[in-house]
């Protein structure tokens, strides 16, 4: 028996009624779908909060889960990504992305993030290493655009092919890879301004 | 440039392949054409290296620790509150006591916790103080008889005894009705003929002053009008029975001597 197909027994036994078996999905996949929500969100307060909402749906809507149509992580992943889409259209959640050709501050002499690129220091490999370097990644994640930035979620922190991701938001595979190199474009780019500013 | 073809790929194909390449995906001649093109392409050689960074750095970012208590609180919320919507099929086979126990916990769930624990054990705790200082003793109830008969018997007995205690306050207050009729019916006789025609026979004679008699005056005038000190003490409602105050006194069958009521006593005029 497969990983698949042990979790499609597992999601059997629990819309028959089994509450072990729903515990054991709580505990498989909490960590998981608290990683997307506080990636996506920027916040440990509010990823706790959608991860506890992400349950509650996945709870009352178990049984509309097919298996002849995806896998269950596609689904449970789509059902997180629907929900996180949600509460960033009521506007919990902001959309802090800048222009490529932006400047800092809009200074009309300022050098814009293509420019600021040239001048590289260390290479980001040495960087990310440091805590310092984690919180700023994980800011950056939150400037980029939501369509952006599950992209990239999807695709560099939970490790889902371009055909799964292509499920989940809904968009042919050619979106989801260009979403995917725009994000990572711009988040390079917004962190080498900030160590600019830093530096 | 975009657009511009270097060796035989085009600005937007690499853009296309981009994902690909930097997942190792592109193989042969497709991975040399997108290289060959970087070579050239200063625009899409930038490209890639920034996508590369930005693929690095998020690739770098570690799994945040979910709070201790989030699988707690998920389960809490899901099990807890939301048994009504989830279609739940029992399986076949299962006990009686798992199914009572399934259906029941969910219900209870939500005062399941200790701070309603805490809560109801204080009420039990004040309950049980308050049944114990009004003399309520738990194990007076193995000497109930709670069958139909003696529940009916103890419904018959407490309604005989309600019975009782009415009749006898019904008695009661018909006697004090009475006592208080008749004292009514007493007093306009003394306040009207006695005291002006004692006042007028016995002021002249020892004080000329009839408004402020001696304290000696008045203390003979008080002893005459109580001659029994256990009349005195019987109170209003003896001297209220005056068939029986002349027959139990044998001096006020003098002829010469009217009786009158004031009430409270027996006077004798002169």
């Amino acid at each position: 028996m497969d990983d698949n197909q042990a979790v499609n027994a597992l999601v059997r036994r629990c819309v028959s009624g089994d509450a072990a078996a729903w515990q054991d999905i709580v505990q498989q996949y909490h960590r998981r779908i608290y990683n997307i929500c506080y990636r996506f969100s920027g916040s440990s307060e509010d990823a706790s909060d959608l991860t506890q909402e992400v349950f509650i749906k996945m709870y009352r809507t178990l049984s509309t889960f097919d298996t002849t149509r995806a896998s269950f992580m596609t689904w449970v992943t789509t059902v997180t990504r629907n929900l996180l889409v949600d509460h960033f259209r009521k506007g919990k959640y902001d959309r802090i992305t800048d222009s490529l050709d932006a400047t800092p501050g809009n200074q009309e002499d300022g050098l814009t993030i293509a420019e600021q690129l040239e001048d590289r220091r260390a290479g980001p490999e040495a960087r990310v290493r440091s805590q310092e370097t984690q919180r700023l990644v994980h800011e950056g994640l939150r400037r980029l655009s939501p369509e952006l930035r599950e992209a990239v979620i999807l695709r560099d922190l939970q490790d889902l092919d371009y055909k799964d991701i292509a499920k989940v938001l809904n968009v042919p595979e050619g979106t989801v890879k260009s979403r995917i190199n725009r994000g990572r474009t711009e988040l390079a780019r917004l962190l080498q301004r900030t160590y600019k500013q830093v530096g | 440039m975009a657009g511009e073809l270097q060796s035989g790929m085009q600005c937007a194909e690499v853009e296309a392949l981009l994902a690909e390449a930097l997942d190792g995906a592109l193989h042969g001649a497709t991975l040399a054409a997108f290289e060959a093109h970087q070579q050239g392409c200063a625009t899409c050689r930038t490209m890639v290296e920034e996508a590369r960074a930005g693929m690095s750095l998020l690739s770098a970012l570690e799994e945040a620790e979910p709070p201790r208590n989030l699988v707690h609180n998920i389960l809490a919320q899901t099990i807890g509150a939301l048994p009504s919507e989830h279609t739940v099929v029992k399986p076949r086979g299962e006990g009686w006591l798992a199914r009572l126990k399934g259906r029941l916990t969910p219900m209870f769930a939500g005062v399941a916790t200790p701070r309603f624990a805490m809560s109801f054990g204080m009420a039990f705790f004040s309950i049980t103080m308050l049944l114990g200082i009004a003399g309520f003793r738990f194990a007076d109830l193995r000497h109930w008889d709670l069958s139909s008969k003696g529940i009916q018997k103890a419904y018959y007995n407490t309604e005989a005894r309600v019975m009782r205690y009415y009749e006898n306050m019904r008695l009661v207050y018909e006697i004090e009705s009475r006592v208080r009729d008749l004292r009514r019916a007493a007093t306009p006789d003394n306040t009207q003929g006695s005291q002006p025609q004692q006042q007028q026979q016995e002021a002249p004679a020892t004080n000329p002053n009839p408004k402020n008699p001696p304290k000696s005056e008045l203390r003979q005038q008080h002893q005459g009008n109580h001659p029994s000190n256990s009349r005195d003490m019987g109170g209003p409602e003896l001297a209220s029975f005056p068939a029986v105050t002349l027959a139990a006194n044998p001096q006020a069958r003098q002829p010469s001597a009217p009786m009158y009521f004031d009430g409270r006593s027996v006077r004798r005029t002169a």
